[in-house]
């Protein structure tokens, strides 16, 4: 037994250190050798995966902080207390290997601030840059309080708590117009590119589409980041939450899929996905794994009520929400642009890298800090709900 | 008032002789060679599509979209026509490039400083009163330079005297108009010429509308939220009142029995 779980943590260390040693020599690639030598990007292809991956799943996955933070101070949703710090401390560190991602992206990295001085209010790229940078500074304002709790200076913790606690409301509100404003913003960065974008994915709505997709898919991260917490750390949450949670993300997708769906229809594209294309071929991956495999299994309570059903299905939403995502940023382009893109191992082991680094982060706060509620006393079984009746497992 | 700068390029009149790439390149000091198409060392190249010759180039949009993606602005017309980059403000973010519905600003993929290029439509020559160096080369007068509205005129007078010419001026009206022109014998589809995605409308409209939502959408969502949370506090308040109220009565209660 003894030896198992040490042959487990020693597997596990393996992944991290191959993870970080590849990371770190594709870091070096690109900002010693610059974009050839490190990724595969090309005049037709501007932007690859640093942007649908890093960038698009990036943010779109973080949307659960300003979603669960607007149900529990808006809406007064307390149910969700429990999972808010959780939620926020994601959306936290999804921003920040944004932030990270950022400076690999750009062709000329010691130039980051320019944004913020050199304005260009027609650009979406602009507003985007601004809100997200904005927007970081109130997830940093919203999560502030799990970090100075725990500071040793009492007078000086609870005075800036007492401040904190005054003005929170103000800052969640503006929090959830930018996070609004930047998801949408996101798809719309795409708008311009009229003509180059297959028809299954551009729409002069596509901001709207961005930013109800975006939702579900940041609720499935946070469900799968406290399911992980919950087997591995020393945390408990009542289960139900999760499983209402799974139902509302059941709910975003229908949603979605309906807009999307009239979005086609509308839009005389709905033909392209039965054509003997590429294109189709994602599209239909994308629609089974974002919205038809999910809305299906979480119809049924035995999959929304059972921790392991519930989490791999969240991951299938992830999962599909990234293809989506890379559909629009990378597949949709790459027959008007006449080219045929597959990202550089350097671009996937520096993406891998940060988002490992998000992880590992997100693993020790739950650990020091007071994320998710801690376990005092040792139950019989983890996932019990506060009714008292064990979850089926 | 200066007056718009343009050039016509007339692709009946070209004989492929490559000078205007050529003499684009010795400005830039980029070698001679050939390139077979638009690349960080080649702002024209002159293809051959089906025996035609036709010459690739900015089109010198007057509501670019590159311009209009820009973050940061380093992009922008100038009263004369062209369209120039600003190498000092770009943060090399290559939205410009996605945005761009001619495929025309290229990167310098290999540098470790990397910037975009593309043609400047000569602009600082054109601003001490020559010509472009691609026009000054032609040998066919092909492509000329010259004031935008005369070479309009011009562009319809040779359409006129010519029947085999198209009768359409390409770059007159697509996407807003620009400051390069050009007429032809074969049909602009036929050329790789692609349908303006957006018709006569600039680009830079495709954004517009969902920016210019956003105001009303964040003044409503900000007033819905404000209203809910007020709801949401009210019943706090009325549930906490209620409480209250509960537990005096029963205190009365208690003290009367
Ligand atoms: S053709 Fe492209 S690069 Fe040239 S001005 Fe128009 S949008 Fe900009
Ligand atoms: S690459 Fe430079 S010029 Fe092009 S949009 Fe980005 S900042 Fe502007």
């Amino acid at each position: 037994m003894i030896a198992r779980i040490k042959s487990e943590i020693t597997l596990w260390r393996v992944i991290v250190a191959i993870i970080f040693v590849t990371g770190l020599y594709a870091t070096y690639i690109r900002f010693f050798e610059g974009f050839r030598a490190s990724t595969n990007l090309s005049d037709q292809m501007p932007w690859g995966l640093w942007v649908g991956l890093g960038t698009l799943c990036g943010i779109g996955l973080s949307a659960a902080g300003f979603g669960i933070s607007a149900a529990v101070y808006l809406l007064g949703m307390e149910r969700y207390r429990p999972i808010l710090r959780a939620s926020i401390l994601i959306s936290f560190l999804g921003y920040l290997t944004v932030m990270v991602g950022y400076l690999y992206e750009i062709g000329l990295p010691w130039r980051f601030w320019h944004p913020i001085v050199m304005w260009n209010h027609r650009s979406m790229l602009f507003d985007v840059c601004i809100c997200i940078m904005t927007y970081t500074t109130v997830l940093t304002f919203e999560f502030a309080p799990a970090v100075i709790e725990k500071l040793p200076w009492k007078a000086f913790r609870e005075t800036v708590l007492r401040y904190h606690h005054k003005i929170l409301i103000g800052v969640v509100l503006a929090g959830v117009l930018l996070s609004s404003m930047h998801q949408s913003y996101l798809g719309g960065l795409f708008l311009i590119a009229r003509g180059k974008i297959h028809p299954l994915w551009y729409s002069q709505y596509m901001h709207a589409l961005f930013y109800l997709s975006a939702i579900p898919a940041g609720l499935a991260l946070t469900v799968m980041a406290i399911y992980l917490s919950m087997r591995s750390l020393n945390v408990r949450v009542d289960f139900s939450i999760l499983s209402d949670c799974g139902r509302m993300i059941q709910m975003l997708l229908i949603v979605y899929a309906f807009f999307k769906f009239l979005d086609l229809v509308s839009n005389q594209a709905l033909g392209y996905a039965f054509q003997r294309t590429s294109e189709a071929g994602y599209f239909w991956l994308e629609v089974l794994l974002f919205l038809a495999i999910p809305i299906f299994l979480l119809s049924y309570d035995f999959v929304r009520s059972n921790p392991e059903r519930l989490y791999w299905t969240s991951a299938i939403v992830v999962a599909g929400f990234m293809v989506d995502r890379l559909n629009v940023s990378i597949n949709s382009l790459q027959t008007a642009m006449g080219t045929h893109y597959v990202p550089k191992w350097t671009e996937l082991a520096s993406s891998v890298l940060v988002i490992a680094a998000g992880v590992i982060a997100f693993r020790y706060a739950v650990i020091y800090l007071d994320i998710l509620p801690k376990m005092t006393v040792k139950p019989a079984t983890r996932w019990i709900s506060n009714a008292g009746v064990p979850a089926q497992a | 008032m200066t007056k718009q700068k343009a050039m016509l390029i007339d692709i009946k009149r070209c004989i492929g002789c490559l000078s205007c790439e050529t003499a684009c390149k010795q400005l830039h000091g980029f070698g001679t060679d050939p390139e077979p198409t638009l690349s960080d060392t080649a702002f024209t190249v002159v293809e051959t599509r089906g025996g035609t010759f036709v010459r690739k180039v900015c089109m010198h949009c007057n509501d670019p979209a590159c311009a209009s993606a820009c973050p940061v602005g380093a992009i922008g017309k100038t009263a004369m026509g062209p369209v120039v980059y600003n190498a000092d403000k770009c943060i090399g973010c290559r939205y410009c490039m996605l945005a761009c519905p001619y495929q025309v600003p290229r990167y310098q993929w290999t540098k470790l400083a990397p910037f975009v290029k593309k043609c400047d439509m000569c602009a600082d020559r054109i601003e001490a009163g020559k010509s472009t160096a691609c026009a000054e080369a032609c040998p066919v007068e092909a492509t000329i330079f010259g004031d935008r509205d005369s070479l309009i005129a011009e562009a319809w007078s040779r359409i006129r005297g010519d029947s085999s010419y198209v009768p359409r001026i390409y770059g007159l009206e697509e996407l807003g108009g620009g400051s390069v022109l050009f007429v032809s014998d074969v049909p602009f589809e036929k050329l790789g010429f692609k349908p303006a995605p957006t018709g006569n409308q600039p680009m830079p409209t495709l954004t517009a509308s969902a920016l210019g939502d956003s105001p009303k959408v964040v003044i409503m969502g900000g007033t819905i939220l404000s209203a809910l949370y007020w709801v949401t506090q009210r019943r706090h308040e009325v549930a906490l009142a209620e409480a209250e109220e509960k537990a005096t009565i029963n205190r009365s209660k208690g003290k009367r029995s």
